[in-house]
């Protein structure tokens, strides 16, 4: 499905796009934060919490919120881009799509007409370690679409029919966010093709089409048959709830679906890169030049990580930052730079290795080569000197106040996420309050050893878009490497 | 156990990979019960003797407050230098009061925030999303940067080019590309509402004297309306405004040239070779905002094309499994509103897709929709009232749009009372009136070589003028 709201994405909208011209306008803020008596100031976040787990293995977080009057439902299982075979690449995201196809006693187009009668929205996407389906619901309708998300586990009805209609619709999802547009995939799939040494972490996640037109119903069957079980997967309900209610539905409608073995675990492991890599894409579509390049992450969690965070912030994240005054407003190399921490989702939700990554679209008159030498002053400035107390102050602010922007949002959507995700990969959805820990023990120090290790210059790898209009180049169809 | 449920009831025999599960089978369906109250919160609107007005929204328990200026200084108002408006509010980010831009960009992030600057069709917006203690201090700083601008000469060339990438770079992606063609159609290129993007070469005559120009007439205290929405202290809000913008002189009075949309029937082909889908936007003029029919032209926008569940995505993605994202809209000018169809349709069965079009929009014009389809369409409107409302920067977004269009004060209460009255016949009745197929704008962006005789064929665009055009 993935289609309708909330880009959740950010930078490149896939996976979940395009709400309809008409659809509510999702912004920021709302509610669920909570604050010190006075109200004045930020005294941190403080997220009501409950958590269980089903004798079928099913992980449980409920999280009351009663400041707007709709529920957040949502379904993760632990099956991400990361898992799928490899003569099927875009499989996981494909079966996302199957998953709204219809159920044993929804028939195809009943689950939407049930959330939409409703007055409700949903969704779908499929990330490197999680595919996601949630609905936003007034209230009064949450017992409903919990039945409905039950049937969904238990049994949805996929049939040759239904598989070809949704080959037909991911193959339009691919041409019309890659292969129809410049600048498709490059930073978020070519980079991570380039930078990763691993299978599972390099592979074209979007799908080769061949691959999408070749997935079979044995496909459809063994890969429900390993991930889509209770005992792999996590349910989060949010909002305007009676979490003692909401449980006893979900005991009900979810308590009598039968695990299955749980997936062998994966080798994600990348090995230390040793030496800068480079890669091309000739782009028939694209009138100017691109230019990205990413260096891998330290372990998520880890002290070096959140260094990371406050790295991210002071290079590349807002108006103040170090790459965006020096490329776009002292150099105009560029109309913008953006980058980040996982450009599919946020410095939270994912579990592997993964990049920190940079991009622009830049002009012709700069060269590759004189750009990546300014981005190396800006960087080994922050390889040779600590940060002031105030530059860290600086980052940790936007960071508190971005972490909040996640969680605080009219859809609550932001704040099931990160509690379904720490349920997943942490079996601990607790954590959402203590991410706020993780920031105030980073120190101008761990920022210097941290870029030191991670921002080395053998642990980069620098991808470039270029124009090919004629296909001369090099390039075959435009749509970058594959 | 190994589960098994997944049902697979295709022809070809699979062997399942293990026997049936024991599974609790499912309860029965629970009852919808009665939607929940839902109330709009407080708002108060002041004016200041210059002008400009003032509303506060208090709403939310996060210790933040989002801050939206918006001065009627957008693209309407570029006259013939498209994207004057754009290059004025870059310019403005370069630099207020003698501070420089990172000097500025820092005191906002240590507020939790940046200052973004959008430019829109009607209105330029200056907003900031801050922690509430620093509310007062963020209204200091928005308010230099609009009221005192530095315009230093020395950075024109730089920005001028980055607009002029961006324009580059939009004219090479198919939707903008439709757009500008489909929306020149309907106001003509001499209007700003029919001016998609600058045409290549257009903006490097543009010069700093322009953009001072543009800056001198279009910016004032009249011509301005503030949003405050979050927790936040409102003597201390009122007072910084006031300290900020009230000896803010109140400028030229609002001048939008006037502007009617034309009906078709009338199609532009633009050729994109061997492009894999074809882009899409097909519509027409509708009566505008405020006006009864509006409603009516609501709930037929979601039932045909605006929704998930609409007829259209429902047949052409999932039906036929052609298309990703379709999707329909209205847009909004001052006296004017336009419906649109839009989609990206792989090549091979976009005349199939159209045949599927036609064929939907003329089955709403005459049959009535049943009343179960007509219901789901109503309350999903009414229910998503409730999302769109539930945020600063929604209540900022759905108040501003009330303000702007000279809506009834009371039409965001009155909204989803409005939709409910509005019947299936008149669904219907919209489609008939509104969207008149022998009159429709039609732009096609795709590979002509494979499209254009199978469009040409159709009896519904008979008596369409074609415009063919190579990209």
């Amino acid at each position: 499905m993935s289609n309708r709201l909330w880009a959740v994405l950010g930078a490149v909208a896939l996976f979940a796009c395009s709400e309809p011209a008409t659809g509510p306008a999702q912004t920021d803020n709302g509610n669920d934060t909570t604050t010190d008596a006075t109200g004045s100031v930020p005294a941190g976040i403080e997220v009501d919490v409950s958590y269980h787990t089903l004798e079928n293995g099913l992980r449980v977080v409920l999280s009351e919120d009663h400041s707007v009057p709709t529920a957040t439902v949502a379904v993760y299982y632990g099956v991400g881009f990361r898992n799928e075979p490899r003569n099927r690449t875009g499989f996981a995201h494909l079966f996302e799509h199957l998953m709204f196809q219809g159920s044993e006693n929804l028939p195809k187009g009943d689950f939407d007409a049930l959330i939409y009668g409703a007055g409700g929205v949903n969704n779908g996407s499929t990330r490197f370690d999680f595919t996601n389906y949630y609905e936003v619901v007034p209230s009064n309708a949450l017992e409903a679409i919990l039945w409905a998300e039950g049937d969904r586990m238990r049994s949805p009805i996929i049939d040759q029919e239904v598989l070809e209609n949704q080959q037909g619709v991911v193959e339009n999802e691919v041409l019309v966010n890659v292969i129809n547009q410049p600048y498709g995939g490059w930073i978020w799939i070519d980079l991570p093709m380039l930078a990763n040494e691993n299978w599972h972490n390099a592979h074209n996640f979007y799908g080769e089409l061949d691959d999408l037109r070749n997935a079979n119903l044995e496909d459809v069957q063994a890969f429900f048959d390993t991930y889509y079980a209770p005992n792999n997967a996590v349910l989060v309900v949010v909002g305007d709830i009676d979490s003692g209610e909401t449980l006893s539905w979900i005991e009900r409608e979810f308590g009598g679906i039968a695990p299955s073995e749980p997936p062998a675990p994966l080798d994600l492991s990348e090995p230390r890169q040793e030496e800068e890599k480079f890669g091309e894409i000739f782009d028939r579509l694209a009138p100017q030049p691109a230019l990205g390049f990413g260096y891998h992450m330290p372990e998520r969690g880890s002290p070096e990580y959140y260094a990371m965070a406050v790295i991210d912030q002071i290079l590349v994240q807002g108006d103040d930052s170090l790459l965006n005054q020096r490329i776009v407003n002292e150099e105009g190399y560029a109309s913008s730079v953006f980058g980040g921490i996982n450009l599919l989702g946020n410095m939270y939700n994912y579990n592997g290795p993964m990049l920190w990554s940079v991009g622009m679209i830049h002009g012709d008159e700069f060269t590759d080569e004189e750009i990546m030498t300014t981005v190396d002053e800006v960087i080994e400035d922050l390889r040779t000197n600590e940060i002031s107390q105030e530059q860290l102050d600086r980052a940790i602010t936007k960071l508190r106040s971005q972490f909040y922007s996640i969680v605080d949002s009219s859809s609550r959507f932001g704040l099931a996420d990160l509690l379904a995700v720490f349920a997943l990969f942490d079996d601990d959805p607790t954590r959402i309050n203590r991410i706020e820990q993780g920031f105030d023990q980073v120190t101008p120090e761990l920022v210097l050893a941290t870029a030191q290790e991670y921002l080395r210059p053998t642990n980069r790898s620098v991808i470039r878009v270029i124009p090919d209009p004629d296909g001369t180049l090099g390039g075959d169809d435009g749509s970058g490497e594959e | 156990m190994l589960k098994s449920s997944l049902k697979l009831i295709a022809a070809a025999a699979l062997v399942l990979t293990a026997p049936a599960a024991i599974a609790l089978q499912a309860s029965q369906r629970p009852e919808i019960g009665p939607a929940p109250d839902f109330e709009l919160p407080d708002t108060s609107t002041i004016q200041l003797d210059n002008g400009l007005e003032v509303t506060f929204i208090d709403f939310g328990l996060a210790p933040k407050v989002n801050i939206s200026v918006q001065v009627m200084a957008g693209n309407v108002f570029d006259g013939s230098n498209t994207y004057m408006a754009d290059v004025v509010a870059a310019m403005m980010e370069e630099g207020a009061g003698g501070e420089s831009p990172a000097s500025i960009a820092q005191a906002f992030a240590s507020m939790g925030g940046d200052m973004n600057v959008g430019v829109g069709m009607h209105t330029t917006n200056f907003s900031a999303n801050v922690l509430s203690e620093f509310g007062p201090d963020a209204i200091a700083r928005i308010a230099t940067v609009i009221r005192q601008p530095d315009f230093p000469d020395s950075e024109f060339d730089r920005i001028l080019q980055n607009q002029i990438r961006n324009m580059t770079v939009a004219r090479s992606q198919p939707g903008p590309i439709a757009t500008e063609a489909y929306v020149g159609l309907l106001y003509g290129t001499d209007h700003p509402y029919g001016e998609g993007m600058p045409d290549v070469g257009e903006m490097d005559g543009f010069t700093m004297e322009q953009v001072r120009e543009f800056y001198a007439g279009h910016f004032g205290a009249g011509r301005t309306r503030i949003y405050i929405a979050g927790r936040f202290d409102h003597d201390a809000m009122e007072a910084a405004i006031r300290e900020a913008f009230g000896d803010w002189e109140t400028g030229a009075a609002v001048d939008v040239p006037p502007a009617a949309p034309q009906s078709g029937p009338v199609v532009r082909l633009i050729n994109r070779e061997d492009a894999p889908q074809t882009t899409i936007r097909l519509g027409f003029p509708v009566s505008p905002i405020g006006t009864d029919d509006y409603y009516d032209l609501t709930v037929m926008n979601a039932l045909l094309g605006g929704s998930f569940t609409s007829r259209l995505t429902r047949n052409l993605r999932e039906t036929n499994g052609w298309t990703y994202s379709p999707g329909s809209g209205i847009t909004n000018r001052l006296g004017s509103s336009y419906w649109t169809f839009n989609a990206d349709i792989v090549t091979d069965h976009t005349i199939e897709a159209f045949a599927e079009i036609f064929s939907e929009i003329s089955n709403l014009q005459i049959y009535e929709p049943e009343q179960d389809e007509a219901e789901g369409m109503r309350s999903w409107l009414s229910g998503i009232f409730i999302l769109q409302n539930a945020s600063t920067g929604g209540l900022i977004g759905q108040i501003s749009n009330r303000d702007f269009f000279d809506l009834p004060d009371d039409y965001l209460e009155t909204y989803v009372d409005n939709i409910n009255a509005v019947s299936n016949a008149d669904i219907s009745a919209a489609a008939a009136e509104y969207l008149p197929l022998d009159q429709l704008v039609l732009v096609v962006v795709g590979d002509l070589d494979t499209i254009e005789e199978g469009l040409r064929a159709f009896p519904q665009l008979a008596d369409a003028e074609f415009i063919t055009d190579s990209e």
